[in-house]
């Protein structure tokens, strides 16, 4: 009889603890997993104002700061220079906008006005007007981002590399 | 495989054997539901832990981010509020559980000898949850936090001599600031806890070498005879009382839809600050305790209630637990609790009835939505408090102060020339308005408008037809703006007053889309145009006011009563101050010339 007393408790016990458990955990695991399930740190906007299109000489590159805000989890930082990007604007008033990174190992490219080539100065690298590799080791043309022009503005998605 | 594993890790550590011996410690005279409060502590103390630890990896301590990172728990994740929720009642909870517990120990008379120092790690345990509770209610960094706590460090600066060291110790400096937090924070995290846990230890070792103390009238042969394994008869009606008690929580939590959170610390603010409702009778003591004998509510009291409990034991040496043989110290710990309860309940009964407070209370509800609302937005890296900058309302209040006060009175603050404004546009301001428009809220003796003699619930109509013009109306009832429709068009009001064509001009205001944004922005500009007051106007036109301001000043308006909503939350000026303290003196207006 006390056995069998027990060994029903004992299984009661166990269910009714596991419901506990089980409720318990669930919220916390709920939490826990939040970065998971929302982005925590992200630019505010997508496509981001480079100024207008009056501001770029045609024909040669521009370098320019890209500014935006930057929401981080509860905080929002204003004005933040994100980086910077080549922005160049062709005879039809088209538009590439280059990423500062050279796609060998990242170094900061310059313009080279005499030579009218991109040159990185980590391994000499060389690109033309249009990106492409000249010489060198980059195993690929500059990198670019999307651009648009609206009422005027120069606007770059600066979350995606092409 | 998995046995050998098990085995081996038998052989090496005697694990399961440990388990086995503390699973069939033998419960004398039988398994009980006056035992539960124990193990339903420790139960609670976990669930604290693992909430509380949950929470850290969330949350950030210091004067500036501390308020927003609560506010992520509990408006940006998705359980987070629940966390919370349960962290904070389950303080409480572990604070009514423990008294329980004691008072049961003491009942049984569980504190004699041999278990003197049971009790006293005990009473120990008790100091620590107090502990717990004054550090987190200061962790979120709110205006209820932040007051409340001030006045439990200024206790600690009324101790003779020490005091003020001990203050400046515990705030990190002498103001409250980054370092106050840090400390709290270190305090609620790892010093208490760790404390804790040595100390319920010590309790728990206590107990298990002591045995559980039975009801005092058990007989000697039960006691003796009647022996149950902990496992599973006493820990069967542990985890009922451990579910019981986890779903009464969750209950709480969803009822109240989580723990408050304030608006942030606002240190040029004068809040009334309250404790938690287990510190409030330490609180109302203090109002008894004027001049010189503050002293007496913060120290001494306090003090020689503790050195009661501690000598307790040391005290009562009879050995009959019989509550008849304890009667003085069964009138000693009951009057001590009477005393307490009294004060709790003076506290809150004086709270009830507090004008202010209960103003205080409605005001901190609608600061806290407010905040929410702006902190959606990003808060930016000044700190919390730098959301009202942005916030169209707080410079709409400045600029009401600044130049409509004189005349409008709201909350019994300001002048009488114009309209009294408390509550102003709402149904019942309105209705208000239209059952005597001569009353001495409204335009007193320059009133040329007739009393609308009919009964409330049609001035009510009335007023739901008029502000269900503009957008914004809470919980628009249709049928009331079908009936008030009628009478507006039908009766007489459209004798004087054009409504339907925003450009009609008669005898008396245009009503169309009356109080909405655009009427309040037309009429505040210039209200002597005819499609307003015309030649009978008494109050200045304020065309001076920038777009901006007048967008503020509008939005405040709408504010004032909870039937509307703002239909545009346009921003004010952008452009924080560095190095703010109080929004409401620090706004500048950079564009008011
Ligand atoms: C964090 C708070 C506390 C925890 C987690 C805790 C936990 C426990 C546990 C697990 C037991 C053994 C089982 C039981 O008797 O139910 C126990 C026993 C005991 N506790 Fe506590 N306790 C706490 C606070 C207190 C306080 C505030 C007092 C008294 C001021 C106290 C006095 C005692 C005594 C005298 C016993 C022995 C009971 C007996 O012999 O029947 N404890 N406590
Ligand atoms: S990094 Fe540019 S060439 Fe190597």
């Amino acid at each position: 009889m006390e056995n069998n007393r027990r060994k029903f408790l004992k299984i009661v016990s166990h269910s009714l603890g596991g419901v506990l458990a089980a409720g318990i955990a669930a919220p916390l695991v709920g939490l826990g997993i939040h970065p998971w399930l929302k982005e925590t740190v992200y630019g505010t906007e997508d496509f981001i104002n480079l100024g207008k299109l009056e501001d770029f000489p045609v024909g040669v590159p521009k370098k320019m700061n890209v500014t935006s805000s930057k929401m981080d989890a509860w905080n929002i930082f204003e004005g933040l220079v994100m980086g910077s990007v080549w922005v160049l604007r062709k005879e039809d008033d088209s538009l590439s906008v280059f990423s500062v990174n050279c796609p060998h190992l990242g170094c900061g490219i310059n313009w080279g006005e005499d030579e009218k080539q991109f040159l990185c100065p980590c391994h000499e690298g060389v690109f033309d007007l249009n990106g492409k590799v000249l010489s060198g080791p980059p195993p690929r043309g500059l990198y670019s981002y999307e651009t648009k022009i609206e009422n005027n503005n120069v606007l770059i998605n600066y979350k995606k590399l092409i | 495989m998995a046995n050998k594993l098990c085995e081996w890790i038998e052989d090496r550590t005697g694990l399961s054997k440990l388990l086995k011996a503390a699973l069939d410690e033998p419960v004398h005279g039988g398994a009980k539901w006056s035992y539960i409060f124990g193990s339903g502590l420790v139960f609670l103390f976990v669930l604290q832990a693992v909430t509380g630890i949950l929470m850290a990896s969330y949350y950030s301590p210091s004067s500036t981010t501390a308020w927003g990172s609560v506010y992520y728990i509990q408006h940006k994740t998705s359980f987070g509020w629940f966390v919370r929720g349960v962290h904070h009642y389950g303080s409480s909870a572990m604070m009514i559980v423990a008294l329980v517990h004691m008072f049961q120990v003491f009942i049984f008379g569980a504190y004699k000898r041999p278990r003197e120092l049971n009790w006293i790690s005990g009473v120990i345990l008790l100091l620590f949850l107090a502990g717990f509770g004054l550090t987190g209610y200061l962790l979120p960094w709110d205006q209820k936090g932040y007051w409340a706590t001030q006045v439990a460090t200024n206790i600690m600066g009324t101790v003779p001599v020490i005091g003020k060291y001990i203050k400046i110790l515990h705030q990190g400096g002498s103001d409250y600031g980054n370092f106050t937090i840090t400390r709290f924070y270190t305090l609620h995290v790892f010093l208490l806890p760790i404390s804790l846990v040595f100390f319920l230890f010590i309790h728990i070792a206590l107990f298990r070498k002591h045995g559980v103390t039975p009801y005092w009238k058990m007989r000697e042969d039960v006691l003796r005879d009647r022996v149950d394994p902990f496992w599973p008869d006493q820990i069967f009606k542990d985890i009922v009382f451990a579910l019981g008690m986890y779903a009464a929580l969750a209950g709480v939590v969803f009822w109240t839809r989580g723990a408050e959170l304030q608006a942030p610390a606002d240190p040029a603010s004068n809040y009334l600050a309250r404790p938690e409702w287990y510190f409030l009778f330490l609180f109302e003591l203090l109002k008894y305790c004027q001049g010189k004998y503050l002293i007496v509510g913060t120290v001494i009291i306090p003090a020689l209630a503790l050195t009661f409990l501690f000598v307790l034991p040391f005290i009562d040496r009879n050995t009959s637990r019989y509550p008849s043989k304890r009667i003085p110290y069964f009138g000693a710990i009951f009057s001590g609790l009477t005393g307490a309860v009294v004060l709790t309940v003076l506290a809150m009964h004086h709270d009830s009835k507090d004008i202010h407070i209960i103003h205080q209370r409605e005001e901190a509800e609608k600061q806290a939505a407010r905040a929410v609302k702006l902190a959606e937005k990003g808060i930016p890296p000044t700190g919390a408090l730098s959301i009202f900058l942005h916030d169209p309302i707080a410079l709409g209040e400045k600029i009401f102060k600044e130049s409509c006060i004189g005349c409008h009175k709201i909350g019994g603050e300001g002048g009488d020339n114009g309209p009294d404004f408390t509550n102003f546009g709402s149904r019942e301001w309105i209705a208000g308005l239209l059952k005597n428009p001569k009353d001495a809220k409204y335009f007193k003796g320059s009133g040329a408008m007739p009393p609308i003699k009919l009964p409330d619930e049609s001035l009510l109509d009335m007023a739901e037809f008029l502000l269900s013009q503009s957008v914004g109306l809470i919980h628009q009832n249709a049928e009331r703006v079908e009936r008030g429709k009628e009478l507006v068009l039908k009766g007489n009001c459209v004798v004087c007053h054009p409504i339907g064509n925003k450009d009609l001009k008669k005898i008396a205001p245009n009503l169309t889309e009356y109080l909405s944004e655009t009427w309040l922005k037309e009429f505040i500009r210039n209200p002597g145009d005819p499609k307003f007051y015309g030649t009978r106007n008494k109050m200045p036109g304020f065309d001076k006011l920038t777009e901006n301001q007048l967008d503020a000043l509008i939005q405040y308006l709408i504010s004032l009563s909870k039937d509307r909503t703002l239909v545009s939350e346009k921003l004010g000026n952008r452009g924080y101050v560095f190095g703010l303290t109080a929004p409401r003196t620090m706004i500048n207006f950079q564009d008011k010339s």
